[in-house]
């Protein structure tokens, strides 16, 4: 026979409560108390931890090079030159390594690091000497002191 | 005339070797190095290869992942070609800033195409009922780089 109404004892009930809580506890299986263990405790931390992780996604990319430049810097101090002057006169010999390369070739090639900054400090004294110019004093000017009587 | 603190300037006078000079020492070490690649002197090379917008150090039999697709099946046999940087033990060949073509080549094979791990984007705002959670998979390519050659073409 036809009903028109569903029975009282059938109803929509969740039946995968367990699976939609795993899935949120399995993130916080390593986190420390009651907050690896409990539901609602750790809805809060794991969802602190995504955000976290996203952010810290976008940082890392600052911190190493800033890591890299530290290296860089560290390993062209014992050339004899800092990390300015280096980059520099490397960029206007043209040559585009950039600094994660540099800081593996100064960990892991030393010879070639070392070339490296001769070039730089090569370049560095090509430029000084073409900015100093020929020693002379531009015409028309003097520099002793006058008199006004 | 005495020498007074103002006579010479305050930064270390520098001295550029002889231009003539220079050129012969360049011209014999370029004939050198030329004839160590010719007889084949040098060992390991290693190489700064500029690719898929990034930077890498690479040797032969090492592998590489790169964070994005490349159009060409697995297997296939790929050649490097913006290579900024050589080196062997005795010497190393720095482009300016790309090294010719007829000077180094690198050959390289696809290995396999896979997927990332699922990454997760959240965003929340704490007491504004705002959060959206996006899981990222980006395709991976691994390379393995097979040789490293150079050719004796320097002048």
């Amino acid at each position: 026979m036809v009903l028109l109404s569903a029975q009282r004892w059938v109803r929509r009930r969740l039946t995968d409560r367990f699976w939609r809580v795993q899935e949120v506890l399995k993130y916080a299986r390593h986190f420390r108390g009651r907050k690896n263990r409990c539901y609602k405790l750790a809805v809060r931390s794991v969802r602190r931890a995504f955000v976290k992780s996203t952010k810290a996604r976008r940082e890392k990319k600052r911190f190493l090079r800033a890591l890299w430049i530290t290296r860089i810097e560290a390993a062209c101090l014992e050339h004899g030159l800092k990390y300015p002057a280096f980059i520099s006169n490397l960029l206007k010999s043209q040559v585009e390594l950039n600094r994660k390369m540099i800081a593996d070739l100064a960990i892991y090639e030393p010879k070639t690091f070392k070339s490296l900054a001769a070039l730089a400090q090569r370049r560095r004294q090509e430029g000084f000497l073409a900015a100093l110019g020929d020693g002379k004093e531009p015409e028309g000017i003097f520099s002793r002191i006058v008199h006004h009587y | 005339v005495a020498k007074t603190s103002l006579t010479s300037p305050p930064w270390p006078e520098v001295k550029l070797p002889d231009p003539v000079e220079e050129a012969k020492y360049h011209a014999e070490l370029v004939q050198k190095v030329n004839k160590m690649i010719a007889t084949g002197q040098y060992g390991r090379l290693f190489a700064v290869v500029h690719f898929a917008s990034k930077q890498w150090k690479i040797t032969s039999e090492d592998l590489i992942m790169m964070d994005n697709v490349l159009e060409a099946e697995c297997g296939d046999r790929i050649r490097l070609e913006k290579v900024l940087l050589v080196g062997a033990d005795d010497f190393t060949l720095i482009g300016r800033p790309l090294l010719g073509k007829d000077l180094v080549r690198v050959e390289a094979t696809v290995i396999e195409k896979t997927e990332s791990w699922p990454k997760i984007n959240m965003r929340f705002w704490k007491r504004h009922n705002y959060q959206k959670k996006k899981i990222i998979v980006n395709p991976q390519t691994v390379l393995r780089i097979n040789t490293i050659e150079i050719f004796p073409c320097l002048s």
